[in-house]
């Protein structure tokens, strides 16, 4: 039986608190399981099992395994620096590296305003605003495999392609597409922005909407006109979120693997090689058993440079975030 | 509280040139957002029934020879898309539970029965959110293989658990309920597990309904970490297999089997729209 | 205390659940059922329509009425290089699975399949293999650690329709290498399509660089007792990639898509989208099986070769090997089966006809064209025994058999095969897809990296 509990509270309290002092309560095991403290641990035990088998110890593996010559079958060998000498030395990591940079800068090129002008247009819809965003979405929810692959189909780069098709249709020659190392990183990029677009946007547009109402009357009163209201008030305000999403996007694309995987396989020639599908290489592409040292070596080099890039991120835009 | 605007005012509403613009910038929008969003997922189901020679030969036309229903019905049974529509389906539902389950145990342990070691407990969970996924998959993919999982579900369901955005998003839920209704029932005698469940549980659905569009969608999306732990095609899920489906069907079956892939993620949209909606929203304000 | 008692309950539901989760994931195949049956899990292609699948079956059951005590259980397997170390490591991998010849040595060296050496010994045709493709599955001294269940060589597949679209004669297809462009040019002038495409991803653009260095006359390594030569900076590599080269840029022959592998090469040349291309003698089947090839269309010659001594066809086939983690009695069981079930109807009357009888009456095709895995004579016998039950056009196929047994059949590289054709695949790619690829470059590269993976080991 609850009684109203604003009132049980205040009440409760006034009624222990006069209590005559207590010699102190030696912390035994016993106390412990009667002060519910055995409960809390097994309502921890599920998140503890499955973090420590699955997170906590697999991460102190991989920098254990950094340094190790691993196979499946014979026991682990201590190699100090090694793998991360080979990995440095590799022609194709540096190929790798400047692919990666590539797809971020084009993914930020293209990705990152496009949601946002589409944010800030939504936002002033007045009629059937559900059906912008579920439209905007619906690329969101289709899996990524079928997406790809269905893309794949469309970036067929004979004259009919569907997307060579649409071209030629106004007159625009057949692209390469996925087949020429000068088009297929930015046919990825393409893709790959369809299909993130959208949820960026429903972020951008709840943010939008939490704009007080005050500080566009107020630019408003100064004679702002509307592209100055967007420019002084409206970027200002979505300033947190922006600098989320911009440092969000590049750790996202930093570790692309399913575009360039399902696409191109790393092609043509190399092109499309980025850091992950490097590292999937190394570990698992091999029949005979991978270089799984070589693998988490770059993966913890990957780890330290966004790490390294977030710090030095989070500490210059410090000031400008306390908006 | 003054009435909802955005950028434009009423006032900047009444200017013809303003509204025309708008209006316009909002047609092209639409235009674009229809071609984009539902373009192609028009043009996969129309492919679906089209047979392959002149899906090959004239992509945008419509059915110039004729419908090929049989494409649906060959890739549902030969190719067998029901059973790797299942296999996602159980990947699916057994990663969502698991997610839920240690969620709302820890979220619960960590926020209502606030044990003395919560902090360092709390930064150790967090901190393998800066840890980027690659790390993992190496080493994680060597226990799996110890612990003899490879080609069981448990090895996609367990490392799903392993979510400590699932446990930051319910925790501060948690915090957000009022401690009254936690104090009496626990004057009433209610053990942590009543708490839990009973008290605690149903007034969370919310958070349960976001964390939940989560977890389904992530697993439905995944495909690196199947691909390597699941190898045998019988247990292997949609986003698996399709892949692999490709190099030995025909394309009019295989575009049957991408769209037959489709339709169950874009109806449960289309259904709970708010939810996802509002959940990918949500979690974009827990990121900010 | 109700605190204590509902944490008591926790713990017993937690427990029960972690001891319910560790006996599922744990739950493997035990090596004896409980009837002291062996038990042997052997692979099933995965895929397969009910008609095949209902033959295994059948032969499954005709074999344990045969070996009572001996359990078979089928499992769906299909030969991924990227999953097996994980498989065997993970110990999912069926007791007895198929392996190309491409990766045969490589898991010898490294112990991953069983020494089954000496039980082969003990079969009665152990004696007969064809010398070459039996050094695919043995070990360096000689010694059988897989068995060899199907071999066959590289030929030029060609679309007949598209050659008869294109004014040639589909009888009469190319016989050299020049022959072989002006056809492709033809084809792409005349009906639009590719007239000649190359597989060039995922390993494949390796092998078929390969296949064609070895038609010029040219290797890829040189074996010189424990020392091994990457021999790719050669005329003959340069030859082929300066051919691809022309057809692709100067004759525009060979259509606008580059990526292509084994799968979906297959599937554009059963589309009718590609005029010839190169591949393995024997793909009939899966062409007409799983990618619904007309069986008009198809048409196949030898591979053209150059006018050189060392000029030859590369080999390949499959070798049927044994999990390196079963028992003794789980090995002796598998290596019955794989007598039974691979290499009996390869020499005994009964098992051919039965074996090409239940292949036919399932739809799929008997008498694709394939290399003795023993002698001619043996080979030449079985081809009269299910000579009722062919159901692949033969006429069609008279440009490749007619002279397949005249070409000189080279084994593949032995040593680190799949990497050097993975260095490859880039090479290939390049030429295909940068007009200004410099192949003398390009090759060079190579070598140097390939010569560095074979001096690692």
């Amino acid at each position: 039986m609850t009684t109203a509990p604003t009132v049980a509270g205040p009440a409760l309290a006034t009624a222990v608190a006069p209590r005559p002092p207590r010699p102190r309560r030696r912390r035994t095991p016993v106390t412990w399981v009667r002060g519910g403290g055995l409960g809390t641990v097994l309502f921890l035990l599920p998140m503890l099992a499955v973090f420590l088998v699955f997170s906590w110890l697999p991460i102190v593996q991989a920098v254990v395994m950094s340094v190790q010559e691993t196979n499946l079958v014979t026991a682990p060998v201590f190699v100090g620096l090694d793998n991360f000498r080979a990995v440095l030395a590799d022609p194709l990591l540096w190929t790798a590296v400047r692919n990666t940079l590539w797809f971020a800068f084009l993914a930020l090129l293209i990705g990152y305003p496009i949601p946002l002008v589409a944010a800030v247009l939504m936002s002033e819809v007045r009629r059937f605003k559900g059906l912008y965003s579920a439209l905007a979405y619906l690329p969101v929810v289709i899996p990524p495999v079928v997406a790809v692959l269905l893309w794949k189909f469309f970036y067929d780069a004979g004259p009919n392609g569907v997307f060579n098709t649409l071209l030629g249709g106004v007159g625009l020659g057949p692209v390469p597409w996925l087949q020429d190392a000068s088009t297929a990183m930015f046919s990825l990029v393409v893709q790959a922005t369809w299909a993130a677009a959208g949820g960026t946007m429903i972020i951008y547009l709840a943010a939008l909407t939490a704009v007080a109402p005050e500080l566009y009357e107020a630019a408003e009163l100064d004679g702002a006109s509307v592209w100055h209201k967007v420019w002084h008030v409206t970027l200002p305000q979505l300033r947190g979120v922006l600098l989320i999403t911009f440092v969000l996007q590049i750790v996202g694309t930093a570790q692309v693997f399913l575009e360039p995987f399902l696409f191109t396989g790393g092609g043509p020639a190399n092109s499309t090689t980025t850091i992950l599908l490097l590292i999937y290489d190394y570990a698992f592409a091999n029949s005979l058993g991978g270089d799984y040292g070589a693998a988490t070596a770059l993966s913890l080099m990957l780890a330290v440079v966004l790490a390294v890039f977030s710090a030095i991120y989070f500490r210059l835009t410090r000031s400008w975030s306390a908006g | 509280m003054s009435t909802e605007r955005g950028v434009l005012s009423a006032f900047d509403w009444r200017r013809p040139r303003v509204r025309r613009t708008a209006r316009a910038l909002h047609g092209v929008l639409l235009t674009l957002l229809f071609v984009a969003g539902l373009g192609p997922m028009l043009w996969l189901a129309k492919a679906a029934v089209t047979p392959t020679q002149d899906t090959l030969r004239e992509p945008l036309s419509l059915w110039p020879n004729g419908v090929d229903f049989a494409n649906l019905a060959t890739a549902w049974t030969r190719v067998q898309i029901d059973r790797y529509f299942l296999n996602t389906v159980w990947v699916a539902t057994g990663s969502w539970l698991t997610q839920l389950i240690v969620a709302t145990t820890a979220g619960f342990a960590l926020s209502v029965l606030r044990p003395r070691y919560r902090g360092a407990l709390t930064a150790v969970v967090l901190a393998t959110l800066f840890v980027p996924a690659v790390v993992l998959l190496v080493p994680l993919y060597l226990t799996v293989v110890d612990l003899s999982m490879i080609n069981t579900f448990w090895a996609v369901w367990l490392p799903a658990g392993a979510n400590a955005f699932n446990i930051l998003l319910v925790q501060r839920f948690f915090d957000t309920l009022p401690r009254e209704v936690f104090e009496a029932a626990r004057v009433d005698g209610a053990g942590p597990l009543r708490l839990f469940w009973s008290i605690v549980l149903p007034m969370s659905r919310p958070i349960l309904g976001v964390v939940s569009v989560f977890a389904i969608i992530a697993a439905w999306k995944d495909f690196l970490w199947p691909m390597l732990v699941l190898p045998d095609p019988a247990v292997q899920p949609l986003s698996v297999r399709l892949p692999a489906l490709q190099r030995f069907v025909e394309l009019d079956v295989f575009l049957a089997a991408l769209a037959i892939s489709t339709v169950v993620p874009v109806a449960l949209f289309l259904v709970f729209q708010r939810l996802f909606l509002n959940g990918s929203a949500l979690g974009g304000a827990v990121k900010g | 205390m109700r605190s204590l008692r509902s944490a008591g309950l926790l713990a017993v539901v937690a427990v029960t659940t972690a001891v319910a989760a560790t006996l599922t994931a744990c739950s493997g195949d035990s090596q004896d059922n409980a009837d002291g049956k062996t038990v042997v899990n052997v692979t099933i292609d995965p895929g397969l329509e009910q008609g095949a699948i209902d033959a295994f079956e059948a032969r499954v059951a005709q074999f344990e009425s045969a070996n009572s005590t001996i359990d078979i259980v089928p499992k769906e397997y299909k030969w991924e290089g990227t999953t097996f170390t994980a498989q065997l490591a993970g110990g999912t991998l069926p007791d007895v699975f198929t392996v190309p010849f491409t990766d045969g040595r490589g898991l010898i060296e490294r112990k991953q399949i069983a020494d089954i050496s000496g039980l082969v010994a003990g079969l009665p045709y152990a004696e007969k293999f064809n010398e070459n493709i039996a050094r695919a599955g043995s070990s360096d001294d000689g010694r059988i650690w897989a068995v060899p269940i199907a071999a066959y060589g590289q030929a030029l597949h060609y679309n007949r329709t598209l050659f008869t679209q294109a004014g040639l004669d589909p009888d009469d297809p190319p016989s050299s290498w020049d022959e072989v462009r002006s056809a492709a040019r033809q084809i792409a002038e005349r009906t639009g399509q590719a007239g000649y495409a190359q597989m060039t991803s995922g390993n494949t653009g390796g092998w078929m660089l390969v296949t064609l260095a070895y038609a010029m006359g040219g290797r890829a390594e040189s074996i010189d007792g424990d020392r091994a030569t990457s021999t790719i900076d050669t005329p003959e590599m340069a030859r082929v990639l300066q051919t691809l080269r022309t057809m692709r840029w100067d004759d525009n022959s060979m259509g606008a898509n580059f990526l292509y592998e084994w799968g979906t090469i297959n599937q554009d040349f059963a589309a009718g989208r590609i005029g010839m291309h190169a591949s393995g003698g024997g793909n009939y089947g899966s062409l007409t099986a799983q990618n619904a090839m007309k069986p008009e269309d198809y048409g196949v010659t030898v591979l053209p070769l150059a006018d050189d001594a060392d000029a030859g066809v590369l080999g390949g086939g499959t070798l049927a090997a044994v999990n390196a983690k079963a028992s003794d009695a789980v090995r002796a069981a598998a290596v019955k089966w794989i007598d039974f079930y691979y290499m009996s109807k390869l020499i005994t009357e009964e098992a051919a006809v039965l074996d090409a009888k239940t292949t036919a009456d399932s739809g799929q095709a008997v008498g694709a064209p394939e290399l003795p895995v023993f002698d001619k004579a043996t080979f030449d016998q079985r081809q009269r025994w299910i000579s009722e039950y062919v159901n692949v056009p033969l006429e069609q196929m008279t440009p490749y058999t007619d002279e397949m047994f005249d070409q000189p059949l080279i084994p593949e590289p032995t040593r680190s095969t799949q990497e050097v054709y993975g260095l490859l695949d880039p090479v290939v790619q390049a030429v295909l897809t940068d007009r200004d690829a410099d192949v003398s470059a390009l090759l060079r590269d190579a070598e140097a990296q390939a010569q560095a993976l074979l001096d690692r080991r």
